[in-house]
C-alpha cells in the first residue's frame, strides 16, 4: 500500500508542477501581444464592464458612455454587458480585460460586494479602475481610482423632504426597493430614512426587483393587506413607480389624489406619467456623465491625482408643469 | 333507506380517493397558507365588488390572476416532463412572446382589436417555432432535453433583446390590456382563459390515447416504439405545446403592465413551472403525470408569492425557499430515499413482532 500511495503523491505533484509551468508559459505568452498592442495603437483601450439591459435609465447611461468614449475622442471602448445582471459574468469580463492588458477599466457593478480580488489584480497590473454609478462594499477607496455617480443619498433625501412638505399631518407609506444588497438600494434607503419626518409611518418595505410587473403585483397585495390605507409610495426607480400606479388604478383609487407616488431616475416614461398626474414626484438620477468619465480616465492615465468620489448634479420634478417643460429635450 | 347509507360512503370514497392522490400534500399546504393569511386578517378570503371599477376584488381574485401564467407553463412542463424531458426555455419564450407583441403594437400604433389579435397570433407563432426547434433537436437529432432547452433559454432571452433592441418596450392597446386586467362576469379574464385552455388540453390528453402514449414514452421509450407508438411526432408536439403555452403566459404577464422587460419578464419562470409540476406529484423521472396536480401546484405557488408580501416577509428569500421545497420533494420521490423509509418502517414492525411474544 505504502509505495503505491507515495507513487500517487509523486505523480500528483508532478502533474501540478506541469500545470503550473504551462500556466506560467501561457500567461507570459499572452503578455507579449498586449504589450505590442500598446506600442502600435494611438487609441486608448478602455474596457467597460457594464450591466446591460435593465431599464430606461441604464440604457441612457450606457449609451452615453459608449458615445463619449468614441474613436474620434481617441478611445477604443470594449463594451461587456452582464448576462441578465449576473455578477459572475461581470467578474469574468473584468478579468479578461486585465489579461488583455487594457489601459483602463470602467465598472458598473451589479452587486456591491465581492470585488476585492479582481480589483487587487487590476491594481497589480497597474490598470486604473473607474467605478460608474454603483459603488462597492466595503468601500475601500484604495482599490479604485475614482467613483463617478449622482448622489443617491442626497437624491432620496430630497424626495423625503418633498414628502414631509406634502404630508405635514403625517401619512402611511411603503417603500418599493430594488434587489437587496445593491449599494444603490442601501444609499436610497439611507437618504430617505435620515430625512423623512417622524409622523410619516413606514408600513413596510418590499423588494420588487426594479420591475414594473413585480411592483404592480406587490403593491396590489400591499393595498389589500393595509385596507387601502396607504397615502404614499416611495419607489426606488421609475419602473416600479409605474407598476405601483397601475395597481392603484386597478384598485379603483386615483394616483396623485389617493396615493402619491415618488420615483427616482427621471426617465422619459416617468416624466410622461408625471405630466399626466399618475406620478407625483420624480427625482432625477442623472445618467449623462460620459464626459466626466473621460476626464477622470485621462487624468488617471497621465498620472495625475483624481478625487476618489465625483458627484454628478441632478434635479427634481415636483409638478406636471415641470415635467411637461422638461419632456421635449429629454434624452432618455 | 339505501340513499342515506350510500351518500356518506360515496363522500368517504371521494375523500379517501383524494388522500391517495400524490397532490394531497399540496392541497394541505395551500390550505395552511390560507390559514396563515386568515390569522393576520379574518376577512382575507372575502370577495367584494369594487365600487369604483365594478369588478370583483379580493385576495382570492388576485391569487387566481397571478396563478394564470404559472398554470400555463406548468401544464406544458407537465407534458414535457412526462416524456422524461424538461423544458428550461419557458421563461425565455415568455420574454420573446412579450417582446414580439409589444414591439408589433408599438410600431403599428393603432389601438384596435385587430392589432391586438395579430400581436397575439405573432407571439404564439414565434413561440411555436421555438418549440418546434426544441422538439426537433430532442426527438430527431437526439440531443438531451436539458441541454437543448438550456441553449434555447439563453438564445431566447438574447432574441428578445434583439427584437426590442435591448429596451423595455411599452405599447398602448386596450383589447390587449383587457386580456390581463379585464373581467368576465367578475372573474379575471386571464384565469378564465387559462382554465379553458387547460380543459381543452386535458380532454385532448385524457379522452384520447395521447396521454397514455406520452406516459409510455416516459416510462420506456423502446417498449413504446415496439408497441407501435412513434415517439418523434409526440415529442415534437409536446415541446410545441409547452412553448405555445409559455407564449400565452408571456402575453398574460406583459399585458398586465403593457410593458416587456427583456431582462425580467419570465425570469426564473422555469423554476416556478418545475416546482408546480413536482408539487403536483408528477415525477421528474417521467411517466405518469397529473394535470390537476400541476394546476394545484401553480395555485400553491401564486398563493405563496402573495402570502409572503401579505405577511410583510422580505420577498428576497422566496427563491431560496422554493429551491428548498423542490429539493425536499425530489428527495421524497427518489426511490433510494423511499426504500430507506420503508426499510426503517419494516424494521420497526418486525422489532415489535419480536417483542410481543417475549
Amino acid at each position: 500500500m505504502a509505495p503505491t500511495s507515495r507513487f500517487r503523491a509523486f505523480t500528483g505533484l508532478a502533474l501540478a508542477g506541469t500545470l503550473a509551468f504551462s500556466l506560467v508559459a501561457c500567461s507570459s505568452g499572452s503578455d507579449e501581444p498586449a504589450a505590442s498592442g500598446d506600442d502600435g495603437g494611438e487609441l486608448t483601450t478602455v474596457g467597460f464592464v457594464a450591466v446591460g439591459p435593465e431599464g430606461g435609465w441604464r440604457t441612457a447611461n450606457e449609451q452615453n458612455i459608449q458615445d463619449a468614449f468614441s474613436k474620434e475622442n481617441g478611445f477604443d471602448l470594449k463594451y461587456a454587458p452582464s448576462s441578465n445582471g449576473d455578477q459572475n459574468s461581470q467578474i469574468t469580463a473584468f478579468t479578461s480585460f486585465i489579461d488583455e492588458g487594457v489601459d483602463a477599466i470602467l465598472l458598473s457593478a451589479t452587486e456591491a460586494t465581492g470585488w476585492e480580488d479582481v480589483l487587487e489584480r487590476a491594481q497589480e497590473a497597474e490598470i486604473p479602475v473607474v467605478l460608474l454609478d454603483r459603488g462597492i462594499e466595503p468601500n475601500d477607496e484604495s482599490l479604485y481610482t475614482s467613483r463617478i455617480a449622482p448622489d443617491n443619498v442626497g437624491i432620496s433625501a430630497s424626495a423625503a423632504e418633498w414628502a414631509n412638505e406634502q404630508f405635514p399631518d403625517g401619512a402611511n407609506y411603503v417603500v418599493l426597493e430594488g434587489p437587496p444588497g445593491l449599494s444603490v438600494v442601501n444609499d436610497r434607503n439611507k437618504g430617505w430614512d435620515e430625512a423623512v419626518a417622524d409622523n410619516l409611518t413606514k408600513l413596510e418595505s418590499q423588494s420588487a426587483n426594479w420591475s414594473t410587473e413585480e411592483a404592480k403585483s406587490v403593491f396590489e397585495t400591499m393595498l389589500k393587506a393595509n385596507g387601502n390605507d396607504i397615502q404614499l409610495v416611495f419607489a426606488q426607480n421609475d419602473e416600479m413607480g409605474l407598476g405601483a400606479a397601475l395597481a392603484v388604478e386597478e384598485a379603483g383609487l386615483i394616483p396623485g389624489t389617493d396615493v402619491k407616488i415618488i420615483t427616482i431616475d427621471g426617465t422619459q416614461a416617468a416624466l410622461e406619467a408625471l405630466a399626466a398626474g399618475r406620478l407625483s414626484f420624480v427625482a432625477e438620477y442623472n445618467p449623462l456623465f460620459g464626459d466626466d468619465a473621460i476626464e477622470v480616465v485621462n487624468a488617471a492615465l497621465a498620472g495625475e491625482d483624481v478625487e476618489s468620489s465625483i458627484v454628478v448634479p441632478s434635479t427634481t420634478f415636483d409638478s406636471p408643469e415641470a415635467a411637461t417643460a422638461a419632456l421635449p429635450d429629454r434624452q432618455y | 333507506m339505501s340513499t342515506p347509507v350510500s351518500r356518506p360512503s360515496a363522500a368517504i370514497r371521494v375523500i379517501s380517493g383524494l388522500f391517495h392522490q400524490p397532490y394531497v400534500w399540496a392541497i394541505v399546504a395551500l390550505l395552511l397558507l390560507l390559514v396563515v393569511n386568515l390569522t393576520k386578517n379574518p376577512a382575507y378570503l372575502g370577495v367584494s365588488v369594487n365600487a369604483a371599477t365594478g369588478n370583483l376584488s379580493g385576495n382570492v381574485i388576485d391569487i387566481l390572476r397571478a396563478s394564470a401564467p404559472i398554470m400555463m407553463i406548468a401544464v406544458g412542463m407537465t407534458l414535457v416532463i412526462a416524456t422524461r424531458g424538461i423544458d428550461l426555455s419557458v421563461g425565455s419564450v415568455m420574454a420573446v412572446a412579450g417582446a414580439v407583441s409589444m414591439e408589433f403594437m408599438r410600431n403599428t400604433g393603432t389601438g384596435s382589436f385587430g392589432t391586438a389579435a395579430v400581436a397575439v397570433l405573432l407571439a404564439l407563432g414565434i413561440s411555436a417555432l421555438l418549440g418546434t426547434l426544441n422538439g426537433i433537436l430532442v426527438s430527431i437529432v437526439g440531443l438531451q432535453p436539458f441541454i437543448t432547452t438550456l441553449v434555447m433559454m439563453l438564445a431566447g432571452r438574447g432574441l428578445a433583446k434583439v427584437i426590442t433592441s435591448g429596451q423595455n418596450t411599452s405599447a398602448t392597446n386596450e383589447p390587449f390590456r383587457w386580456i390581463a386586467n379585464g373581467t368576465i362576469l367578475g372573474f379575471p379574464v386571464v384565469f378564465v382563459i387559462a382554465v379553458l385552455i387547460v380543459a381543452v388540453l386535458a380532454a385532448l390528453v385524457r379522452r384520447t390515447a395521447l396521454g397514455l402514449m406520452i406516459e409510455s414514452i416516459g416510462i420506456n421509450p423502446k417498449a413504446a416504439r415496439m408497441a407501435g407508438i412513434r415517439p418523434v411526432g409526440i415529442l415534437i408536439s409536446v415541446y410545441i405545446v409547452s412553448a405555445v403555452l409559455a407564449g400565452v403566459a408571456g402575453i398574460f404577464s406583459t399585458a398586465s403592465v403593457m410593458t416587456v422587460e427583456v431582462a425580467k419578464t419570465g425570469m426564473t419562470a422555469e423554476m416556478d413551472a418545475i416546482l408546480a409540476v413536482v408539487i403536483g406529484g408528477t415525477s421528474l423521472a417521467g411517466g405518469k403525470f397529473s394535470l390537476t396536480g400541476s394546476i394545484i401546484g401553480a395555485l400553491l405557488i401564486a398563493t405563496l408569492d402573495k402570502t409572503i408580501v401579505y405577511m410583510s416577509i422580505p420577498s428576497s428569500a422566496t427563491p431560496a425557499f422554493k429551491a428548498v421545497v423542490i429539493v425536499i420533494i425530489c428527495l421524497l420521490q427518489s426511490p433510494r430515499v423511499r426504500s430507506m423509509f420503508n426499510r426503517r418502517r419494516t424494521r420497526v414492525i418486525t422489532a415489535r413482532k419480536e417483542t410481543v411474544p417475549a
